[in-house]
């Protein structure tokens, strides 16, 4: 292990709160008209749930997503008790009955919203590292480290880097500060107000973004050096120049969410701005096919890299595929065309435009897929000389710790940055103009309401949150590299394959019934 | 009879269920997308040093993992028998992993069942390391061998096959034998002991862990001769240690069987065999693949048309194309055999021998869906005739600059090229070459060429070939060409002289046409615009086609084509500053390359050496050149080198780049504003992405032409393979002047075509043997004629109307406005004024007559 001394630079973390004026909290607070503003309140409480001018008569409505709820009981600050007039009443919010889904459950997500705003981990008292499912990621746990091992080093001194070229080919040696850069979203899918904030969001955090397939809008040069190319199917908008100014380009072959099916974009949403760039007809709809119909074998796939190779002398390449059963011969087949970077998509990512039939029932869950493809790799002798990418389905910081100690050297992440953009994972991306939120839409007025600012320090704040967590569990094994999790499978247990009484001194699966 | 016929079946297929065997697993062992295959059968046996040359070309679709060849219809000399011995003989095969399992094997499985004839171990080179492999192939043991009679007749009782010829009878028992002893030796066991290579009667079968050609180094087989050879580059994915077991070829009987592709249902495939008591012990793709085919032919009896109807279905309007009749079988076949069907791509090449007809015949067949590359070729005179098929067309072209310098019977270029059209009506997706007794009773063999429906394919006959080893003397005619030369050549405009080449090359003969060829090489020698002229008018007399008398086109290439190199040849190398415009560069002076100096213009490049891909690659060496200034290139030389003007990036509008010989894939792929004009045949994936920029190619393109194009300007004066424009978009403009296999311009996007959008002009036409233009029989043969397409329009010229709805997928038929007239005639013209197809003689001419354009040629919008 190599003394690590070298400081990490990343971004400050800058308040960034939520667009919409009701933001949604686990409890709400009412006060009722009994108040007599004597403002005790917004005196009493540290997480400024309550505020209130000296220039305004009463406090403001209540800033609920900040409140911690029932457990503030125990502090003396407990507005509710202290009311003098008994104004105030907390209960929990009904709506996270609705909202979320079996793995993004609601508390998942107003954690990553909570995340997303300050750059810190939830001070609410909420379940935003595991989710509902009952099965992969959810039922995974970190075995209890010895404490012995324990480090006291500070989060600026361990180091969460990846590095994305280990070939020794002569091709530039890229290293990206956190083990995560962003998936593909292309120009069409959300708006280019999105694109461009993710791709100032990799700039500033030193990673990488991914263009998507619908070509390069000029709006994402000025930060060309943290922006992927992807060539997918339909190879639209995808041309020479926008391969040569990228220093990684990515071979989309499949989408876990949707393997066997191209992407796609519906009619509605393709406006003149899309149909320009990708030189298409205006609102007719656009599907990618599902192969590349110039690689039908391993060898083609081997042509294709060496075109890319050409076009480029370089740039890296990565490989995504799906989960098929097989996924480990793809993998490897991948290693032997010359890839830099084979990059396993598993099933549950995927925006509501995929399909869910296809969503939940084609390819692999990306929890086997990894310590598969991992240990094939291992058993090749070309672990090391490949990195090795998953993502599908990796919700959160611990999803990315597990998905490492499997045997990844770092993952995509696609859905949680929507998330921290405050997406509520309603599953209508596809339809009309697109998202009631104004992110996966490309109509103009829907686009106003996010700013390129927003989008990247929501995301710059996600990711130095997620740093923390994964700088605790480095420094609780001992470890000051995430390079030294990988693969180290033997650092997680399973629920169900433990005693009861093991089992007990792990946190509890969260079982739960949703309405969906 | 049909009773007897059916109860033999049955036994045969008992008796199988006897052997030991292991459950088919849900997943094959290896897995491998692809590969390269090549093949060739000739009428006169070939030494195994010419499969040599075109596996290497083909290196770069194995990783060496896996190589392998076979060889059909044998000398019986080379293997130090008697012919009859030959004949009547199993060759069989045994590779020992381990030599120690000789003895056992032996003892189990030959000696006591067969009278051996002669056994020796195949010689080999004392050391496999000093040609590069790095795992020891096995020693392979030959048996010539007959079965003991009494082990027939037991064998025959035993399973109650005595309705069975005794011959057929014995071929069962060599190949339920087999199937013993790689149960026992290899299939039961981790650590691999031995295997049957081979066991046919007059087929050998060799492989290893390497690349084919090592094969043949390994094994000593340079002088060994046989018709048929054919060799595969595997590229398996799995494992750290092989097994030559898996490689190809594979052996049901009396054939060998290469395949490149992937099957998709291998499982149901494997299990569709277990029904017939037949049990893959290798797991591979290619072996159920050939334990099929051997199934249907041996067990079942079905001709090879079936066959192949059983694995590669007919469908769609292809279907509803064939004969009422023939519906009515195919549509029996299908319903039997659908769950057999091998689904994904693949391309099988099949060489086997029929001792019963006595016939060696070497089969392509292609899937389809025609999802993987295939070539064939064919040369035939007199004295010698050779069928080719191959994954890419320079491994043809290799394998006949080969033999035609050993051989002067052999031209470097072959009489026809062309492809299969997979499950098609029209000739079903499969060729097969057979070579049979010529009927001249001094014993030798004559091929013929047929399609899967038995329809001969032929070339013209009584053309005359050129015979390199015939000593050059001046033709009488000598001053006169060369007067017209001295006249013409120094002028500024050449299109007399050009004239005149391709009016005289009918009349001339071939040393008429070669002091032709030669005094324009002199010429070129003298100063750069002799050369730029000479250059022209070869390279015009190479592009054009017209007729050429009794010579064969062929050969008349030939002598252009090495002209051609011979002026490249002599220009001054780069590091030689001589003050022309042209300056030469190849893989020993590459080193050199420097800016262009004063005057200097055009850079040729050699492309013969480089490698077709990666650092040492020739596309590297012009993007250099590029950006110290280069603008103009010739590149000739090429054997399949890919990427030929990749990676100019944005706006390349000056650069000129003309290519000969034999190019590669990719080519054009992404350019942006240059001309590339290809002088011959172009292969795979021409064009993808192109952008903008010019691409003429004066002869035909393989599969996934212009994949996912912006725009263009393109002429292709022959035919395009499978799926030409798939997703391209924006504007692409191009002609087809032939016809395409299938799925041409699927999901058109390109806009609205009198808006500013794309389309493709598909002419639908072809020149004969005499160089004339003339109709083809269809314009479109395929099913899928603009699926699914949301822009763009095809304009067809179908005079006859012999497009029908069923062919479209969502397209339209419309009549042609003036607006669309207006819109092609000038992108007509520019064909016209390349190719020589003139618009109003050719293509508005429908039966002598001159027509409307809107009478000739149909839209097909979105």
């Amino acid at each position: 292990m190599s003394e690590n001394t070298n400081s990490i630079k990343l971004p400050k973390a800058v308040e960034t709160p939520s667009r919409f004026r009701n933001t949604i909290g686990k409890y709400v607070i009412k006060r009722s008209n009994a108040c007599i503003s004597c403002g005790k309140c917004a005196e009493l409480c540290p997480y400024g749930v309550h505020i209130r001018y000296s220039n305004y008569a009463k406090p403001l409505r209540p800033i609920e997503h900040k409140c911690i709820g029932f457990k503030c009981r125990e502090n003396d600050f407990f507005c509710i008790d202290k009311c003098p007039v008994q104004a105030l009443t907390l209960r929990k919010n009904a709506l996270l009955e609705t909202m979320g889904d079996y793995r993004w459950t609601a508390e998942m997500l107003l954690g990553h919203f909570a995340m997303a705003e300050t750059g810190d981990l939830p001070k609410v008292d909420l379940e935003y590292s595991l989710g509902d499912s009952g099965g992969g990621f959810d039922k995974m746990r970190f075995i209890k480290p010895d404490s012995a091992l324990s480090l006291k080093l500070d989060d600026d001194k361990i180091d969460t880097s990846i590095e994305l070229n280990k070939t020794n080919d002569g091709r530039p040696v890229k290293t990206i500060s956190i083990p995560c850069y962003g998936g593909g979203m292309s120009y069409g899918s959300t708006a280019l107000s999105v694109m461009v904030g993710r791709a100032r969001a990799a700039k500033a955090l030193d990673t990488l973004t991914c263009t998507g397939e619908g070509g390069y809008p000029p709006e994402l040069l000025p930060y060309k050096e943290n922006v992927i190319t992807q060539v997918a199917t339909g190879l639209f908008g995808v041309r020479e120049e926008t391969l040569q100014h990228c220093p990684i380009m990515e071979f989309k072959y499949a989408q876990g969410a949707k393997p066997g099916l191209g992407g796609h974009l519906l009619g509605e949403k393709v406006t003149e701005a899309v149909a320009a760039m990708r030189e298409t007809v205006v609102g007719r709809p656009l599907f990618s096919p599902f192969p590349f119909h110039s690689v039908y074998s391993v060898e083609d796939h081997k042509k294709h890299v060496d075109w890319m190779k050409e076009i480029n002398n370089q740039v890296l390449c990565s490989v995504k595929v799906s989960t098929p059963t097989d996924v480990d011969m793809v993998a490897v087949g991948a290693y032997y065309a010359g890839a830099h970077i084979i990059h396993i998509d598993g099933s549950y990512g995927g925006t509501g435009a995929a399909p869910d039939i296809a969503k939940k029932n084609i390819a692999m869950p990306i929890e086997y897929a990894i310590p598969k493809v991992h240990q094939f790799l291992v058993d090749e002798g070309a672990r090391d000389k490949i990195t090795l990418i998953a993502s599908g389905g990796i919700r959160n910081a611990m999803d990315v710790a597990k998905a490492i100690a499997l045997g990844a050297d770092g993952v995509v992440i696609g859905t949680a940055e929507i998330v921290a953009l405050e997406c509520v994972r309603c599953g209508n991306c596809e339809s009309g103009r697109g998202c009631a939120r104004g992110i996966a839409s490309t109509d103009p007025e829907l686009g106003y309401m996010i700013s390129e600012e927003y989008v990247e320090q929501r995301i710059i704040n996600m990711y130095i949150a997620w740093r923390k967590q994964w700088c605790d569990i480095l420094r609780s094994f001992g470890m000051q590299s995430i390079k030294e999790l990988v693969g180290r499978s033997d650092l997680l247990i399973h629920m169900d394959y433990l005693d009861k009484e093991e089992r007990a001194k792990y946190q509890a699966t969260p079982i739960k019934q949703h309405i969906i | 009879m049909k009773q007897n016929r059916n109860d033999t079946i049955e036994k045969i297929l008992a008796s199988r269920a006897k052997l030991p065997h292991t459950i088919s697993p849900v997943n094959k062992l290896d897995e491998e997308g692809g590969c390269g295959v090549t093949g060739f059968i000739a009428s006169i046996p070939i030494a195994g040093r010419h499969i040599y040359e075109p596996s290497v070309q083909m290196h770069n679709r194995g990783n060496g993992k896996g190589g392998g060849i076979a060889a059909v219809g044998l000398c019986a000399a080379d293997l130090g028998v008697t012919q009859d011995v030959l004949d009547s003989h199993y060759l069989l095969q045994v590779a020992y992993l381990d030599s120690s399992s000789q003895q056992a094997v032996e003892k189990s499985n030959i000696a006591p069942l067969f009278d051996i004839h002669k056994a020796e171990k195949i010689p080999t080179i004392d050391d496999y390391r000093q040609i590069g492999l790095e795992v020891k192939p096995p020693d392979v043991w030959r048996y010539l061998v007959r079965v003991k009679k009494d082990k027939l007749s037991c064998f025959v009782e035993e399973n109650q096959l005595d309705k069975l010829e005794d011959r057929k009878a014995e071929d069962e028992f060599v190949y339920q034998n087999t199937i013993s002893l790689n149960q026992q030796y290899y299939a039961s066991l981790g650590e691999k002991q031995a295997f049957v290579l081979s066991h046919a009667r007059n087929v050998m079968i060799l492989k290893i862990v390497g690349y084919a050609e090592q094969v043949t180094q390994y094994y000593c087989l340079d002088d060994f001769r046989a018709h048929g050879w054919i060799a595969h580059q595997r590229y398996p994915t799995r494992g750290r240690m092989w097994h030559p077991g898996g490689a190809h070829p594979f052996s049901g009987m009396h054939e060998a069987l290469v395949h490149n592709g992937d099957f998709a249902n291998y499982h149901s495939c494997s299990e569709y065999l277990n029904q017939y008591n037949i049990y893959p012990q290798f797991l591979t793709d290619t072996e159920v693949s050939v334990l099929m085919l051997d199934l249907y032919s041996r067990t079942f009896g079905y001709p090879m048309e079936y066959i192949i109807e059983a694995l590669a279905p007919t469908t769609e309007y292809d279907f509803d194309s064939l004969p009422q009749a023939k519906q009515r079988i195919y549509r029996y076949i299908q319903s039997q055999h659908m769950q057999g069907s091998p689904d994904g791509p693949w391309f099988f090449i099949i060489a086997r021998n029929n001792p019963y007809k006595k016939i060696f015949q070497m089969i392509g067949i292609t899937d389809t869906a025609m999802l993987r590359p295939q070539v064939f070729a064919l040369q035939k005179r007199d004295e010698v005739q050779i069928g080719l098929v191959c994954s890419e067309k320079q491994a043809i072209d290799s394998t006949l600059e080969n033999l035609a310098a050993e051989d002067s019977r052999f031209c470097p270029i072959a009489d026809k090229y062309w492809n299969a059209r997979g499950g098609s009506s029209t000739d079903g997706g499969s060729f097969t070459f057979t070579i049979k007794d010529s009927g001249k009773n001094d014993g030798s063999k004559t091929l013929i060429t047929t399609n899967k429906f038995g329809d001969i394919v032929d070339v013209p006959s009584g053309m005359q070939h050129f015979d390199t080893t015939v000593k050059f003397v001046t033709p009488a005619t000598g001053d006169k060409i060369n007067l017209k030369i001295k006249d013409g050549l120094g002028a500024k405009d050449i299109a007399g002289l050009k004239a005149y080449a391709v009016s005289s090359i009918n009349k001339w003969d071939f040393s008429e046409l070669q002091f032709f060829c030669s005094e324009l090489v002199s010429q070129a020698r003298v100063n750069d615009l002799l050369r730029k002229n000479s250059i022209d008018l070869l390279t015009h007399i190479n592009d054009r086609i017209f007729p050429t008398g009794n010579k064969k086109r062929g050969s008349v290439l030939h002598i252009i084509r090495t002209s051609l190199t011979a002026i490249f040849n002599e220009i001054p190398k780069l590091n030689e500053y001589a003050g022309s415009v042209y300056a030469n560069i190849d893989w020993n002076n590459k080193e050199n390359l420097r800016a262009p100096e004063k005057g200097e213009k055009i850079l040729v490049i050699n492309a013969r050496d480089f490698q077709p891909e990666g650092k040492d690659c020739d596309s590297r060496l012009i993007n250099k050149a590029y950006r110290l200034g280069w603008l103009q290139y010739i590149c000739f030389g090429y054997k399949g080198q890919r990427f030929t003007g990749c990676g100019f990036g944005k706006n390349s509008k000056d650069v000129i780049i003309d290519v000969y010989d034999s190019s590669g894939d990719y080519l054009a792929s992404g350019i942006d504003g240059m001309l590339i004009q290809v002088h011959g045949n172009a292969q795979d994936q021409l064009g993808q992405i192109m952008n903008k920029g010019k691409l003429v190619i004066y002869g035909d393109t393989g599969q996934t032409f212009m994949y996912g194009a912006k725009g263009g300007e393109v002429y292709l004066m022959g035919n395009a393979a499978g799926r030409p424009l798939i997703n391209a978009t924006g504007h692409p403009r191009v002609i087809i002047n032939g016809t395409c296999l299938d799925y041409l311009a699927e999901s058109f996007m390109a806009g609205d075509p009198l808006n500013g959008g794309g389309f493709v002009i598909l002419n639908g036409m072809s020149f004969d043997e005499d160089g004339t233009l003339i109709e083809l029989a269809t314009p479109y043969p395929g099913s899928n004629l603009f699926s699914l397409a949301s822009g763009g329009a095809i304009y067809v010229r179908d005079p006859e109307n012999k497009l029908v709805e069923e062919q479209l997928n969502g397209g339209n038929f419309a009549t042609l406005t003036q607006g669309d007239w207006d819109l092609i005639l000038p992108y007509l013209q520019e064909n016209e004024k390349l190719f020589g197809i003139s618009i109003a003689n050719n293509l508005l001419t429908v039966n002598g007559v001159e027509m409307p354009y809107d009478k000739v040629y149909r839209k097909v919008k979105p």
